[in-house]
């Protein structure tokens, strides 16, 4: 009897000073990369997305569009002011709406749901729900509860936070701050960077608030068979919100099924349960049908998270030749009522070439909605200092922004003295400066006297300038994640996943990846994912990871599947497993025309399954996994107006392997629209006296339109990362937001000829800038 | 009231207030019209009546008596989707979808009045339908796809 290898080892591991013992799982079989060089049919081909079909007829199964029999729908009823506490609450006019069948407070959410807290920490929070028979009646029975309120004094800046006779605001801080000090990373010496410097510059730069507004809200749709629960969410993590879920109500992970078939943006704020799925499973139980909370849009901007704003004091220093020696950061974020440090200062330490590095960042707790990652959080917010930072250093240094960039490229990773797996920057600086012109501009600027270049014949009220800016962010995902690919008996495969499809194309990759690795017709496999009841675990769809920590464990499901399809085939065409191919869902006997189609092989094995196990393996512990790129911007301003209109933008990224071309560019296009809004459009607006958002809408929270969208060249460099992975894919989804604002910024300045140093660029900044 | 909606006859009885978005999604039970903002500010509930687009948020049911309305479910048929459907789908113009109903239902009435739309004559048309994946590229790219594909099939008839 043979023993199957044992797939996990421990090993010994120090974590900041302690050893700890950690398990680690191992694949029970390695695979060789797939190279530059592969052949590769399915996987880098630009296949049309699965689900684009049921996308065009409105009803791939979003879960605001679920009508489950007797579904009654929830409200929430949300504090209008910032800190205090709950009095009497009044429910009797809300009870009697005909067609209201429940009312939920407090004493009525078990103590682990942290639901209708009765201290009042932010503005939105929510102190109550109402379930009715439909959606209307909800929302018009909520607002008839009367909630007497104490009102506290409140900290919604981090100056109010962090003042010395500010109260806590929550109960049980010891002071308002993350980590009760400020935070403070450092490489090098910084004094001794600054001495050495021939320029040195000093800026503040200020970024807004900004609101991720997926346009399905937050949504669940609770179900319960006796004991079990059916959560359908909208959700970027099905395991995550599993796990939440079976904590919050004590049950057993095993009888919490959650399901999500489509969802309607998340961008980062959708990784957890929350107030609405607690509602709607609560509800649910005490009522006995299906209940769908759906948060209202009002809520959705208010209380589903944020990107923080910041603000960032730079200073930096360089040598004459343009060799940064120091950079210094000294930033101030305020997260809200909960958070983490998603800081502006990772990248300082990150991007660009420099041995004296040191950041020191506030995270201060205030009294607003908790913030949540969004694409790239503390990435896209940091570049914007920095780039402000480089590209005054280059205009002291009189160096070419482009030059000046190229010069500095980090080489390794610099926070954790180790090369990167594969970092193509230098590529990407050329290929875009190539695509853009940029070198064809500044020569323009070279040869003619003063703003010439800048100018457009005809429009005496316009300027034309030009930005750019790099990108790093870490996209080597990693374990766990499992994948199972299964022949059904007419050959026809499914890959089975416990991911989810955000809109990047989740469904359309992994089925890509298994066809490739099975030999088979993509038209023949596809994917199952977004239901915890039905495929093995996979992580959050977060920090770009899902493609490279779920595709190589595709990829292995589909090697195991294969080989066991094989071993049947051998015997059926009467050949040595090792002289069978598989190509176009066929088995091929090399060197001669005997083959089988993959059906005839498994409809003789009738309902034997033939299926195969794959998992991701660990990252290299030797290498940083990064993806990075460059942006340049071109952009008109209307010097009487104050109107920025962004003409061009060409972006050129190195993610390693890109699985579809067509998806990917999709995605690199949303990216830098997002990235386009942030910089011109968006800013949550908050009244300090009143702790009150103002902008809570789409009319007055502005994302962009069609209307502002600049010509886009958008594309990744050609290649594979083996030894990142053996798909050799990196992530992409948050690389492409993080260098559009900065670079939109820089072309701004440039055309005005000051300093941007606060987003958004809206007009009345662009005027009270040329004043200045 | 009666309307014909998605081409047959549809008698319903909406309560004064009912907006047209929720009786559709609500009462009728077609989700393919999207609620994002309830506010008309975002064109993700673009259905036609009588082929003019109109945001169905801000419009009350009871308004729509007698008119004819199509929606996302009515745009094609099952097994023969509109082009723009079809164009939709191969030029990757919807990432989550979410506002793709509001988007086909505003490109629908476009088309349907110019049938050969400039760039600038289909940003004007599509300003009012956001789309928060940043997906606009492709779905100007789409409709004129769609907009050939129409003019060619009319040309071989």
């Amino acid at each position: 009897m043979s023993e199957p290898k044992s797939r996990f080892i421990t090993t010994t591991v120090e974590v900041e000073g302690r050893t700890e013992q950690r398990v680690v799982e191992m694949p029970t079989f390695e695979l060789e990369p797939w190279g530059e060089d592969a052949q590769l049919t399915h996987v880098g081909a630009r296949a049309t997305r699965v689900d684009a079909g049921t996308k065009a007829t409105g009803n791939p199964g979003y879960t605001t569009d679920l009508r489950r029999q007797h579904q009654a729908y929830a409200a929430i009823l949300r504090s209008t002011i910032a800190r205090g506490k709950v009095g009497r609450i009044d429910t009797t006019a809300a009870r009697a709406v005909p067609g209201v069948l429940d009312v939920l407070l407090h004493a009525d959410a078990p103590a682990k749901t942290r639901l209708f807290l009765q201290e009042i920490t932010y503005h939105g929070q929510p102190l109550a729900a109402v379930c009715a028979t439909s959606q209307e009646i909800a929302e018009r029975a909520v607002k008839l509860i009367a909630v007497e309120v104490e009102k506290a004094r409140h900290s919604v800046t981090v100056a109010q936070a962090t003042a010395p006779d500010a109260l806590p605001v929550r109960p049980g801080l010891p002071n308002n701050l993350l980590f009760k000090e400020p935070r403070v990373n450092s490489r090098g010496d910084v004094a001794a960077g600054f001495a050495a410097a021939d320029v040195i510059i000093e800026r503040e730069v200020h970024t807004p608030c900004v609101l991720h507004t997926a346009l399905e809200p937050h949504s669940a749709v609770c179900e319960w068979d006796g004991d079990k629960l059916t959560v359908w969410e909208s959700t970027q993590g099905i395991f995550r919100v599993r796990d939440n879920m079976a904590k919050a109500l004590g049950i057993p992970l095993t009888n919490v099924r959650v399901i999500c078939e489509a969802m309607g943006g998340g961008f980062g704020a959708k990784n957890y349960a929350a107030a609405h799925t607690y509602i709607a499973a609560l509800f649910s139980k005490r009522l006995g049908r299906p209940v769908m909370c759906a948060v209202d849009r009002t809520g959705e901007q208010v209380d589903t998270g944020n990107r923080p704003s910041s603000v960032q004091r730079i200073k930096m220093g360089a040598k004459k030749d343009g060799t940064l020696t120091a950079i210094e950061l000294v930033a101030e974020v305020p997260l809200g009522i909960g958070g983490w440090e998603g800081g502006p200062g990772e990248i300082y330490h990150e991007l660009y070439a420099c041995p004296n590095v040191r950041t020191h960042e506030t995270f201060a707790f205030v009294n607003t909605a908790a913030m949540a990652a969004f694409r790239a959080p503390g990435h896209a917010e940091g570049a914007v200092g920095l780039e402000a930072g480089m590209n005054a250093l280059a205009a002291a240094l009189e160096m070419d922004g482009l030059e000046f960039r190229r010069h500095n490229i980090a080489t390794f990773d610099q926070k954790k003295n180790r090369p990167y797996t594969g970092n193509r920057l230098a590529e990407c600086y050329d290929e875009g400066a190539r695509r853009f012109g940029w070198n064809e501009w500044m020569r323009e600027r070279g040869n003619k006297a003063g703003n010439a270049a800048r100018r457009v014949k005809g429009k005496p009220h316009l300027r034309r300038g030009v930005g750019l800016s790099a990108q790093i962010w870490s996209t080597g995902g990693g374990p766990p994640s499992y994948a199972t690919v299964r022949f059904n008996n007419d050959g026809s495969a499914d890959v089975l996943a416990g991911s989810q499809d955000l809109g990047t194309g989740t469904r359309t990759i992994l089925a890509q990846v298994a066809a490739e690795a099975l030999g088979h017709e993509l038209s023949q496999v596809r994917a199952i994912i977004g239901d915890t009841g039905a495929t093995p675990y996979a992580g959050n769809s977060w920090g770009s990871m899902t493609v490279a920590s779920l595709t190589p464990a595709v990829r292995m499901a589909a090697v195991d599947a294969r080989s066991a399809l094989l071993d049947a085939a051998s015997g059926l065409l009467n050949a040595p497993k090792d002289s069978l191919e598989t190509r176009n869902g066929r088995v091929h006997v090399a060197g001669s025309d005997r083959s089988m189609a993959f059906g005839e092989i498994t409809a003789k094995l009738g309902n034997v399954m033939i299926q195969g196990q794959g998992s991701r393996g660990p990252n290299p512990q030797d290498a940083g996994i990064v993806t990075t790129g460059v942006q340049f911007a071109e952009v008109e301003v209307d010097v009487t107006t104050g109107v920025v209109r962004v003409l061009r933008i060409v972006a050129v990224h190195d993610a390693g392997r890109i699985v579809n071309p067509t998806l990917a560019e999709s995605q690199l296009e949303g990216g830098i629209i997002q990235g386009l809004g942030f910089a011109l459009f968006e800013e949550r607006i908050l009244d300090a006296r009143m702790g009150l958002p103002l902008n809570v809408g789409l009319h007055d929270y502005k994302i962009p339109t069609m209307a502002d969208i600049p010509q886009i060249d958008g594309i990744f460099l050609d290649g594979a990362d083996t030894k990142a992975n053996h798909v050799g894919a990196r992530g992409i989804a948050e690389p492409a937001i993080v260098p559009t604002a900065p670079a939109i910024a820089g072309a701004v300045a440039d055309a005005l000829g000051v300093d941007v140093l606060e987003l958004p660029i809206t007009p009345w900044r662009v005027l009270s800038a040329l004043k200045r | 009231m009666h309307i014909s909606l998605n081409g047959r006859p549809v008698d319903a009885l909406p309560a004064g207030h009912v907006t047209l978005l929720d009786l559709l999604r609500d009462e009728l039970a077609l989700t393919g019209t999207k609620r994002v903002c309830d506010r008309g500010a975002c064109g993700a509930c673009t259905v036609l009546v009588d082929g003019r687009p109109v945001y169905s948020c801000l419009t009350l049911a009871n308004g729509c008596d007698g008119h004819e309305l199509r929606t996302i479910e009515g745009l094609g048929a099952p097994g023969a989707p509109h082009p723009l459907q079809q164009a939709f789908a191969l030029e990757d113009a919807a990432q989550c979808g979410f506002c793709t109903p509001g988007q086909l239902m505003a490109a629908a009435a476009l088309l349907a009045k110019n049938a050969d739309p400039t760039d600038d004559e289909i940003v004007a048309a599509m300003s009012g339908n956001l789309c928060r994946c940043g997906t606009y590229p492709k779905i100007v790219r789409a409709i004129r796809r769609a907009a050939s594909m129409i003019r060619e099939t009319k040309s071989n008839v």
